[in-house]
């Protein structure tokens, strides 16, 4: 630094030289520190899909493609297959989407166009609320409160009319009729949890992602679009299944994905509903296990080639769900290039 | 006539029907969520009992939970330590830096997808680049950690963070950089002085929600900071989480634990629920004075 | 914008264009035949126009005509954003500033620049003046305070606010925000002062303050303002330039322009014909 008596304009020019090269470095600095920074978002993503790789060698090398088809997982012979578990994921998910998409649109419906002004904020707020609610609560609900609930009420019922193997030995009409069905909802246990009920827990836990996104999407509409239709006597109805659902089709799948996403990588609510068996079975009201819920049951007890196999469906679920969430924020980004944003 | 009047009337019918069936799945979404919380309270509020916050984990039935409420604050602490300063960083970079480029698009755009990635994932990401270098490093000595729970969580929180401090910094208006420039500021300083405090509610907001989001992990933590019945206050130790005492308590077949599980449930719920308060509150506010 | 009735004055004629003869003051600012380009879009076309010292410069022109464009380049703020290019020469006490090689913190320090909304830094009214002058400068306390004082004054906002300086600047009215600006950038001392129309998003009364602020800082500024109030400029301006779909119509003294302009167009603009 130069000294403040030589304050003329040789020794000023000087010394801002020196200050403006100063401020380009730490600029420079400034810039690639952020940089970093932001890598590590990718490292992150990049780093759980290697790792759960490196992690999985053993099996994916022992078992090869066998590993996805093979419904054998058992410790005692060191013999690990990944269908069960995937398949409970798959259906898990997809119960949950059954049921959350039509609610979710219901309920971005109401939030949007049904309900009057003063109620949208406060019901849209609670809806939000159940997004913030940790899975963990979902997950107990499910094991102390829902499961029984399901036992006591539900799985009777369906049981009764819908079971090929009812416990009074009359086979309702549905069953007898329809193929297949019975199968699906045979049960040889009281347990309330299962199948069904860990995609219920699911789908009350992606209702507020997937209706939030809707909500959100329905709110581009131009009212102009709304009104002109709106004009020619269209219905509420009307307006939303032939103007809002058309023009918001993309980001609506993509929220859907999202929710599926969600619903796929979700680990404890299903955790504890699930039942953790290692078998394939049709029926919903069977327990069964997902991979989440393996890795978080069996990961910490588990040595050498198990401990592989698990790492290993951890590295199917990652990229399954980074593809389901790519796709969903691909559709999402689409409507937002139609706005002009 | 008849044929139009048949019409009119079948839609609206289908309109009625449709508009009903909306509200129904209104109630539907606000019953289950009156369910989860009134059960939450109900079942936490009968089971809370002083030993809940004096007692360690060890007594079992006849414990509490203090370990865990203690290793909680603590993992989340170097969670949210960790995140804050990373996230706020890349967020500033993406939109001060970045904006314009392909590669902040595509950090932005991939950041979105790590904000729904599976945590359990994440944590076995932890697992492997913490806690097993640890083991071999230190014979076994070292293995799971609250260290290693707090890593893991700071990545669920990272993208978050990294959100929010994009969108804010990008809702402040380019004039503020322009005039903070025309003086000759450099534009670190512009950035880390000037465009941070004009957006800082917002991306305080952010660090909250981050905060409510990591608080109830559970997963992650089960191969990170795995769990301790004792309490322990040291970060390379293994740590007792709530979500992680709660998991363990409701598995298991004693009723005594299950009540506590409950309690646990309850304080986690509350602390969660009052953060995203918090910040809708702070939010509301920093939105009015940025207008 | 594009009235084919109106053909703009070929760029050779344009290029030539200088301030009446006359003019008392040596010139701040020579632009020798300055071209801007926004994406490959021509934006300016040769301008070319000396601004003198101490006197009060306005630019005026339709929205769209590159007004702002050529006053953002006096400070090269336009740096910020990629893709834009200036090709010319703007001399200042004889050096280019569009060389690269020009400093820009002492190009920063030399020319300041007010906006067109009051933009307050979100911290105290006297960081708000304080900020840039650390940024150049090395000063104790009171010094510190001495100088914030001065430049407030000179503002004429000293009475306003001497008694709330630790207060947050966001709470000013609007009026009172933009001479804020103005004391901060007049703070670093510099020797230009542009102003891009700084009184559009203010009312009536604060905009006569401004103005009235304007006439008494040329005595130590050489100012340049732009605005798209035909009766600022020629209230408040010695010199007033005329530009059109990037060219500089005329340059002469405001009461000419305004009461005999040579070229049909800017007789056109003042008359209200059009824009």
């Amino acid at each position: 630094m130069s000294s403040p008596s030589m304050v003329n304009a040789p020794t000023l020019t000087a010394d801002m030289a020196a200050r403006n090269r100063r401020d380009a470095r730490n600029d420079r600095l400034f810039a690639w520190l952020l940089a970093a920074c932001g890598m590590i978002v990718l490292v992150t993503l990049v780093g759980a899909a290697g790792s759960t790789l490196w992690g999985g060698r053993e099996a994916f090398a022992k078992f090869g493609w066998h590993f996805l088809v093979s419904t054998e997982w058992d410790p005692g012979t060191d013999t690990y297959g990944a269908l069960v578990p995937i398949f409970g994921t798959v259906v898990t998910a997809l119960i949950a989407l059954v049921i959350a998409v039509p609610v979710s649109f219901g309920i971005s419906l109401f939030l949007t166009e049904v309900a009057p002004n003063w109620l949208r904020s406060p019901v849209g707020s609670a809806i939000e609320l159940l997004a913030g609610i940790p899975s963990i609560i979902y997950g107990m609900w499910g094991l102390f409160i829902f499961s029984p609930f399901m036992s006591a009420h539900v799985k009777p019922w369906l049981v009764n009319y819908m079971s090929t193997q009812p416990d009074d030995g009359k086979v309702a009409w549905i069953p007898a009729h329809v193929p297949f069905i019975g199968k699906v909802f045979t049960s040889q246990y009281p347990f309330g949890g299962g199948v069904l009920t860990a995609g219920i827990v699911l789908a009350i836990m992606v209702i507020p992602f997937i209706s939030s996104v809707m909500r959100e999407v329905f709110q581009t509409v131009p009212t102009r679009l709304k009104e002109s239709a709106y004009a020619l006597g269209s219905s509420t109805w009307e307006v939303v299944w032939d103007i809002v659902l058309p023009y918001t089709r993309s980001a609506v799948i993509g929220g859907v994905f999202l929710g599926l996403g969600r619903a796929l990588g979700e680990t404890m609510a299903v955790a504890f509903v699930l039942g953790n068996a290692f078998q394939l079975s049709a029926s919903l009201l069977e327990p069964g296990s997902s991979i989440a819920s393996a890795i978080a049951n069996q990961f910490s007890e588990a040595v050498g080639l198990q401990k592989s196999a698990l790492m290993a469906l951890a590295f199917l679920l990652f990229v399954v769900t980074f593809i389901v969430l790519l796709i969903a924020r691909l559709m999402l980004r689409r409507l937002a290039s139609k706005e002009g944003r | 006539m008849a044929g139009n009047n048949a019409l009119y009337v079948r839609r609206r019918i289908a309109n009625i029907v449709a508009l009903l069936l909306s509200s129904l799945a209104t109630l539907i979404g606000l019953f289950f969520l009156a369910w989860i919380l009134w059960e939450t309270l109900k079942q936490g509020i009968s089971a809370l009992s002083p030993t809940l916050f004096t007692k360690i984990t060890a007594y079992g039935e006849d414990g509490g939970l203090a370990n865990a409420m203690v290793g909680s604050l603590l993992i989340n602490f170097i969670g949210i330590a960790i995140a804050t300063p990373i996230g706020v960083m890349a967020g500033m970079w993406l939109a001060e830096y970045a904006n314009r480029s392909k590669l902040g698009a595509s950090v932005r755009f991939l950041n979105d997808i790590l904000l729904s990635a599976p945590s359990i994932v994440l944590g076995l990401f932890v697992y492997t680049i913490v806690v097993l270098p640890m083991k071999n490093l230190t014979d076994g000595a070292i293995t799971f950690s609250g260290l290693a729970g707090g890593i893991a969580l700071s990545l669920i929180a990272l993208p978050v963070v990294v959100r929010t401090t994009d969108e804010m910094l990008r809702l402040v208006p380019s004039t503020l950089r322009e005039a903070a420039l025309s003086l000759g500021v450099p534009q670190w300083k512009l950035t880390m002085q000037i465009l941070v405090r004009s957006a800082r509610s917002g991306i305080i907001t952010g660090v909250l929600l981050a905060l409510a989001r990591i608080s109830g992990e559970t997963a992650p933590l089960l191969f990170t900071a795995f769990g301790n019945n004792y309490m322990s206050l040291n970060p390379i130790d293994k740590m007792a989480s709530l979500p992680q005492v709660i998991y363990q308590y409701a598995n298991d077949p004693g009723e005594g634990l299950h009540a506590i599980a409950w309690a646990g449930a309850f304080v986690v719920t509350m602390f969660v629920l009052l953060l995203s308060l918090g910040s809708r509150l702070l939010f509301a506010r920093s939105k009015v004075s940025n207008d | 914008m594009t009235d084919p009735a109106f053909s703009p004055a070929p760029a050779a004629e344009a290029a030539m264009v200088h301030a009446g003869n006359g003019t008392p003051a040596p010139a701040k600012i020579t632009v020798r035949d300055l071209n801007f380009f926004y994406n490959g879009f021509h934006a300016l076309k040769g301008i070319s126009m000396d601004i003198p010292e101490k006197q009060v410069t306005a630019i005026i022109g339709p929205s769209g005509c590159g007004k702002s464009t050529l006053l953002r380049i006096f400070n090269r703020i336009y740096n910020i954003y990629p893709k834009l290019e200036a090709k010319g020469e703007i001399v200042l006490d004889g050096e280019n500033i569009l060389d690269p090689k020009y400093s820009l913190n002492r190009l920063r320090s030399k020319v300041g620049m007010v906006f067109q909304k009051p933009v307050p830094f979100p911290m105290t009214i006297f960081e708000n003046v304080a900020y840039g002058i650390r940024h150049h400068e090395r000063l104790g306390r009171a010094e510190m305070e001495n100088r914030v004082e001065q430049a407030l004054r000179s503002a004429a906002l000293w009475d306003e606010v001497k008694d709330k300086l630790k207060q947050n600047a966001l709470g000013l009215s609007g009026g009172q925000q933009q001479r804020l600006c103005i004391a901060r950038g007049i703070a670093l001392k510099p020797e230009v002062l542009l102003l891009d129309e700084p009184t559009s998003a203010l009312d009536p009364i604060a905009t006569s303050r401004i103005e009235q602020l304007v006439e008494e800082l040329k005595a130590d500024f050489t100012i340049v303002i732009v605005t798209h109030n035909m009766q600022q400029a020629a209230r408040c301006s010695d010199q007033t330039a005329f530009m059109y779909l990037g060219e500089l119509i005329e340059f002469d003294k405001t009461e000419k322009i305004f009461t005999k302009p040579n070229k049909k167009q800017t007789e056109d603009y003042i008359t209200g014909r059009f824009g």
